[in-house]
């Protein structure tokens, strides 16, 4: 079956990209396509839409939108995308993407590209599409049972869990260094804390930036994109399995910003291209303070940002604006709140603006045991986000969970 | 522009009595051996530039200000943008649109065979002030 | 002479200039310059980043790809013009004429080259289209 994805753009192919975002759709086995408009429909879907943009292939791309939700073209999947650092796109995006999701059940990732764009940066946000049309039964799966393994291969660290009849019986996460080795170490350690063999896992799931590798070399049952898999974990870990919640998981190298309706996703947003949001800048920030980063949430919850500005969208002038506060001679923890509450203002400013936010908001992921970047978060949303316990292993959880529906 | 391949489209006005099959036989019975393609407004024709804009000519003496052209960057049937592929290419509305005009345009240059010439249109002028201010004091 | 024609991609316009003697430069011929290139493969268009690359002569990294990929199709036809034809208020303009802003840019560099323009008004009756194509072809019947 070839999952037909609606493409919703402009200036794709006059910025080299079009090839891309094909070439990512069918290596996860889906099609792009185009939702057939009429000149009449134009006219029509704007004046409904209420939005009457200048740019006429915005117009189109809301015709072919009321398309979607009038059920006159079937689809399985929406991708919504236009070029970066277009004022009227990003707001016919947003709005649209909004517009979609009111109007029909499909799922839809927003994207705005430039002219570096690869298909190797869209292939997740494709698979998680593909995924959750594809496996609408196994996502909705809320329990594990027999005893599997979850691995999921981070670009920061790499994580393993392994679960009895719903319950984590054994867990371990190392530095990611070789994809393998990483994922044999972590599993070795979390089956001696589980005090089982390996065969008696029944079955893994992978997950995480080496899942491929992984999925081949443990035999996996089940190996699937990030996006999916850590919502199911995030869910199960903090227990709102049923309902709506919005999941924030601040990555090594990459973040996302993740809508679920009863643990499926629905909308999602993967940040990727400006490092000042990402957990990395926080390893930089206490490699700088010469502390280790698990003590850095403590550091910054003594501290208070307002004291020490510190806002970039780049990592290395970051570090820069870092340096310049401690020669002014701000405390390490004013500087420290300062670094978590930047990055929480990134991650608000670029992805956070692309979805929904529903409650209640689950933080997950390595950096969501840094209690300063919790408070953080916290203080941008004005709503406190929930920590599950065990929030560093939603990956892992996710994968053990999902391919124990495979037994 | 190519002498290789032109691909040629033929868009036949709203207020024609020609068919698109009448056309496409038209273009066959000129014997070129080129590549013709039915469509909704008309045809598409392939063939090297020189014979394209031959089959043109010839069209227009039977159906002077009827039939329009341009060319078309893709082969025809070309799986890039062909509609069975993917859907209407993007510039499907603007074809219609333009289609659309194509009834005033064939009045336009009958008229200009006939003679037309052209008339700088009235300028819009603001009214005065004082003007509008009498008619809103009337109403 | 080689008339630029704006819409690029309009039907009507390529139609008079051609019918009038003279040789339309159209987004569909530098398109087609590049479908027909079997060395670079990227569908549709083979529009490359080369092209969005070179479209920084146009405008510049601030501006989105999507403007600069146009212009790198449109500007060196707009160079090569000796004559333009502009329908100033279009109300259909899609496929390569949907970004406005690429729209108004296109306007302007015409404007800049100095070459002789003609700018029309979109026909909406018989009458309009009577005196819209009698410009026209007053405009490329001087064009010498």
């Amino acid at each position: 079956m070839t999952i037909k994805i609606a493409q919703l753009s402009c200036g794709t192919e006059y910025s080299s990209v079009q090839y891309e975002i094909e070439k990512a759709a069918r290596s996860v086995g889906a099609k792009i396509v185009y939702p057939d408009v009429s000149a009449a429909d134009i006219d029509e879907a704007v004046k409904r839409f209420g939005f009457n943009p200048r740019s006429p292939q915005l117009k189109l791309m809301i015709a072919r939108a009321a398309q979607l939700a009038d059920g006159k073209y079937d689809a399985d999947a929406v991708f919504i995308t236009t070029c970066f650092r277009c004022a009227e796109a990003a707001l016919v995006r947003n709005e649209l993407r909004r517009f979609i999701q009111e109007n029909t059940r499909l799922p839809v990732v927003t994207y705005s590209f430039t002219e570096r764009l690869k298909a190797s940066q869209l292939l997740t946000r494709m698979e998680a599409l593909v995924t959750i049309v594809t496996r609408k039964e196994l996502l909705a799966r809320e329990r594990q049972s027999g005893i599997t393994a979850g691995l999921d291969s981070g670009s920061s660290t790499t994580k393993a869990v392994i679960m009895e009849n719903n319950k984590i019986i054994g867990k371990a996460w190392t530095p990611s260094a070789d994809v393998v080795a990483s994922a044999t170490e972590v599993l070795e350690a979390a089956m001696k804390m589980a005090g089982v063999e390996m065969k008696q896992i029944e079955a893994i799931g992978t997950t995480g930036y080496g899942r491929f590798t992984l999925g081949d070399h443990f035999g996996a049952k089940l190996v699937q994109e990030e996006l999916t898999v850590n919502s199911k974990g995030a869910v199960w870990l903090a227990d709102k399995q049923r309902g709506e919640a919005t999941i924030i998981d601040i990555g090594g190298m990459d973040n996302k910003a993740i809508t679920v309706r009863d643990g499926v996703p629905d909308n999602f947003t993967m940040g990727g291209i400006c490092a000042g949001a990402s957990g990395r800048f926080l390893e930089m920030t206490s490699k700088r303070l010469k502390v280790d980063v698990t003590e850095l949430g403590a550091i910054a919850d003594k501290g208070n940002w307002r004291n020490a500005k510190m806002n970039s969208y780049c990592s290395v002038f970051g570090i820069q604006d870092l340096v310049t506060t401690l020669g002014e001679g701000k405390s390490f923890e004013d500087v420290a709140a300062a670094a978590c509450h930047s990055v929480a203002e990134q991650v608000y400013e670029q992805q956070l603006q692309e979805i929904d936010v529903r409650h209640p908001i689950i933080q997950v992921g390595g950096t969501s045991l840094i209690s300063g970047l919790v408070t953080a978060i916290g203080e941008v949303l004005g709503e406190k986000p929930i920590v599950p316990p065990d929030s560093q292993y939603i990956g892992a959880v996710g994968g053990a969970l999902l391919s124990s529906g495979f037994l | 522009m190519s002498e290789e391949r032109e691909t040629r489209l033929f868009m036949i006005s709203p207020r024609s009595m020609l068919t698109p099959d009448q056309l496409v036989r038209m273009v066959h019975s000129f014997g070129e051996g080129v590549i013709v393609k039915e469509t909704c407004y008309g045809c598409l024709v392939e063939a090297p530039r020189s014979t394209c804009l031959q089959i043109l000519a010839k069209v227009r003496e039977d159906y002077r200000n009827e039939v329009f052209s341009k060319i078309r960057a893709y082969p025809c049937s070309d799986p890039r943008r062909c509609r069975a592929q993917h859907g209407t290419r993007p510039g499907f509305a603007q074809l219609e649109e333009e289609w659309a005009l194509l009834a005033k345009i064939q009045v336009g240059l009958d008229r200009v065979d006939k003679g037309a010439k052209y008339v700088p249109p009235a300028e819009k002028k603001r009214i005065p002030v004082n003007d509008f201010k009498k008619i809103c004091e009337v109403h | 002479m080689k008339v630029f024609i704006d819409p690029p991609n309009s039907l009507v316009l390529f139609d008079l200039v051609e019918r009038f003697g003279h040789e339309p430069l159209s987004t569909m011929a530098a398109i087609q310059e590049r479908v027909d290139n079997l060395e670079v493969d990227m569908p549709p268009m083979n529009v490359t980043l080369d092209d969005v690359v070179k479209g920084l002569k146009y405008a510049g990294v601030e501006v989105p790809s999507g403007i600069r990929g146009r212009m790198a199709l449109w500007g060196p036809l707009i160079e090569a013009a000796d004559a333009a034809i502009v329908m100033d208020d279009c109300p259909y303009s899609f496929g390569c004429v949907g970004c406005e802003r690429s729209n108004l840019m296109v306007k302007y560099l015409i404007k800049r080259r100095g070459i002789p323009t003609l700018h029309v008004s979109y026909p909406e009756d018989d009458e309009q289209a009577t005196n819209f194509v009698a410009q026209t072809k007053e405009f490329l019947e001087g064009l010498e």
